[in-house]
């Protein structure tokens, strides 16, 4: 069976995007995966800048990225919630995932171990000077990937 | 086997690896640069060696590619090795009073922090008096504020910012959209920047400046009297503050029941009122007291340094929990600052530096004022309060000197406006965390915090102008 992966993060959900995977989905008679993407950054940029800017202790640096990754974990609940609900609405087969880690190998190794056939990806919104120094990782996910990749713009 | 190619330009490829290399050497070569050029007339050649190290700590400093802590352990290691002062005495300033206090301010606050006391007094402060939207978001915005008066403003930021979260979930806030939960957020930051104003505690940062003006000049400046100079100052910013807020972002819900539920379900997991939390509240309040009567006598550093001592003689604490709450980089971060402090005016480079560069616009001591000032808030945007200080105060003092101006004030224009970063995350880490939330972003937090950094500075310089005579304090000796 066929399979659509569309993957949402921390730092970027589209409905666009959601919509897109559902229709594209029912339209190849595929199932969908929903992969959901924590990136742990944001939270170890926090806990570095307590531990060097601010000279405070371990204790209260973990809790507090730990604090951050719990509310991000519960977004990406109610984030694949909401796929879930586009999914059952459309009679689609879906599958929830919820991974922490590096974007660009997350995903690449799923897209390879899942057999993904298209690929969904979000992207943050970027001003084209800084798009011209630093790539988004979605659009090295489409150049490296082995199957069609879809790109939307976060929002 | 797949191949990986990049297909940006190769000149853009080289220089984005090569940045980081290529930022070293270039620091390198500034700090030769400045060693093996002729020394210029009226200094030193201690005080090129001194400036010379200055130069690159600034650099390191304002880029913060290597932790702060190792920074100035980098000027530590080079004085003493350039000759610019003796060993014995570049490790003797170590012992100065200010880095014992800070020790002992940190291990005290890591104490409260443990018992638990600081968690229940939030939660019963905000569940009292947060009875309707606007009094919650009042009450986030002074409770931040008060508890920044007694503790580190950041492990404020820390301790309150899971349960600011937790209000603005069951309050059913969407990220990024509610305006009320822009409020909360803000109100939580803001506050924490506002009170870590307010003592030597907050910021933790006027320890240093202290340390530095008594290695300097001998001059002190006593707890007390620093709390009510600065006083209207943290008065007018909270009305500002929670001013602009509210004008940025109306309120936009309707109550706050749900909010209510989560805090009592909070302090319901709390438990009764332990006798450790009495126990370390009472330490706590009794050292502010000793602060306030006999920190001019004894040192304040004696003060926080005893109540330690009782901490651990009646087993309120004990090492390990301390270990985890205390970063002991900030040693090394204020004792590094204090002896490049030192090897600046020892050196002579100091009033050099000030006599070439700022010398003639700082035509009077107002000017000065407000030229340092600005520049402090204007650089604490951009880097850490603490190094701030480390960068400026030098230099102001050489200047104090030319201009008959009391070190005492130009060291108050410098470490109060180096606390006051409203605007971005990288200066302040109160700031980073409320826009982890998502329910802030950046841009956000530029734009009132801009408004806020502009009306920081005109009141910092009005209270300077009309409250301080009052005092008796002066721009000039």
């Amino acid at each position: 069976m066929k399979k659509v992966l569309i993957v949402l993060s921390t730092s970027g959900t589209s409905e666009e995007a959601i919509d897109y995977a559902v229709k594209r989905a029912k339209k190849d008679g595929a199932g969908l995966v929903a992969l959901y993407l924590l990136e742990m950054g944001l939270a170890s940029e926090i806990f570095d800048k307590f531990s060097d800017i601010g000279f405070i202790g371990d204790k209260p640096s973990t809790q507090l990225s730990e604090s951050i990754m719990k509310e991000y974990r519960q977004r990406g609940y109610e984030e694949l919630g909401k796929v879930q609900i586009r999914a059952m609405e459309e009679g689609v087969d879906f599958e929830p995932l919820m991974e922490q880690g590096d974007f660009m190998q997350r995903v690449l190794s799923l897209i390879k171990t899942m057999d993904v056939s298209t690929a969904v990806l979000v992207k943050r919104r970027k001003r084209s000077f800084v798009k011209y120094f630093s790539r988004s990782m979605a659009d090295e996910v489409k150049e490296k990937a082995l199957c069609e990749v879809v790109l939307f713009e976060e929002g | 086997m797949s191949v990986e190619i990049d297909t940006r330009p190769i000149w853009v490829i080289l220089l984005l690896k090569a940045s980081r290399p290529a930022f070293y050497l270039a620091v390198v070569l500034i700090f030769w640069g400045l060693i093996a050029m002729p020394t210029p007339e009226g200094l030193s050649i201690g005080g090129q060696r001194a400036i010379a190290i200055f130069a690159v700590c600034l650099i390191l400093w304002v880029s913060n590619i290597v932790p702060l802590a190792i920074t100035s352990l980098f000027a530590i290691v080079l004085v003493p090795v350039l000759g610019v002062l003796p060993k014995k005495e570049t490790y003797a300033l170590f012992g100065n009073e200010a880095v014992f206090f800070i020790l002992g301010a940190f291990i005290l606050a890591g104490a409260v922090m443990h018992s638990g006391i600081s968690n229940r007094v939030a939660l019963n402060i905000m569940k009292r008096f947060g009875g309707s939207p606007r009094t919650l978001v009042i009450s986030i915005f002074l409770l931040s504020a008060f508890l920044s008066f007694f503790m580190s403003e950041h492990a404020v930021a820390a301790m309150l910012f899971p349960i600011v979260l937790e209000i603005a979930k069951g309050l059913g806030l969407k990220p990024g959209k509610s305006n009320y939960g822009k409020l909360l957020f803000f109100a939580l930051a803001w506050g924490c920047v506002i009170g870590g104003v307010a003592t030597f505690l907050g910021g933790a940062r006027v320890p240093l400046a202290v340390g530095m003006l008594k290695e300097t000049t001998g001059d002190s400046i006593g707890f007390l009297e620093y709390s009510v100079a600065v006083f209207p100052l943290v008065v007018i910013l909270l009305a500002a503050g929670y001013l602009i807020l509210t004008k940025f972002f109306p309120i936009d819900i309707e109550g706050v029941g749900s909010a209510r539920a989560v805090l009592e379900r909070r302090i319901k997991g709390l438990g009764k009122f332990s006798i450790n939390e009495y126990a370390t509240g009472t330490v706590l309040l009794f050292t502010i007291i000793g602060w306030i009567a006999f920190g001019e006598g004894l040192g304040l550093a004696t003060v926080a340094l005893s109540s330690v001592v009782v901490l651990f003689v009646f087993r309120l604490v004990k090492w390990k929990d301390i270990e985890e709450y205390v970063n002991w980089g900030i040693i090394l971060m204020y004792g590094g600052a204090i002896v490049l402090g030192a090897a600046l005016d020892k050196s002579g480079a100091a009033s050099w530096l000030v006599k070439s560069s700022v010398g003639d616009w700082a035509g009077s001591p107002w000017m000065a004022f407000a030229l340092f000032s600005f520049l402090s808030i204007l650089l604490t945007a951009a880097m850490s309060n603490a190094a701030v200080i480390a960068v400026l105060l030098p230099v102001s003092l050489g200047l104090a000197s030319k201009l008959s101006m009391d070190p005492v004030v130009l060291t108050y224009a410098i470490a109060v406006p180096a606390g006051l970063d409203f605007m971005f995350p990288m200066g302040t880490p109160a700031i980073a965390i409320a826009a982890s939330s998502n329910y802030i972003n950046v841009k956000e937090s530029a734009k009132g915090g801009f408004i806020m950094f502009v009306t920081a500075w005109a009141v910092f310089n009005l209270v300077a102008a009309w409250w301080w005579p009052l005092l008796g304090m002066g721009y000039s000796r």
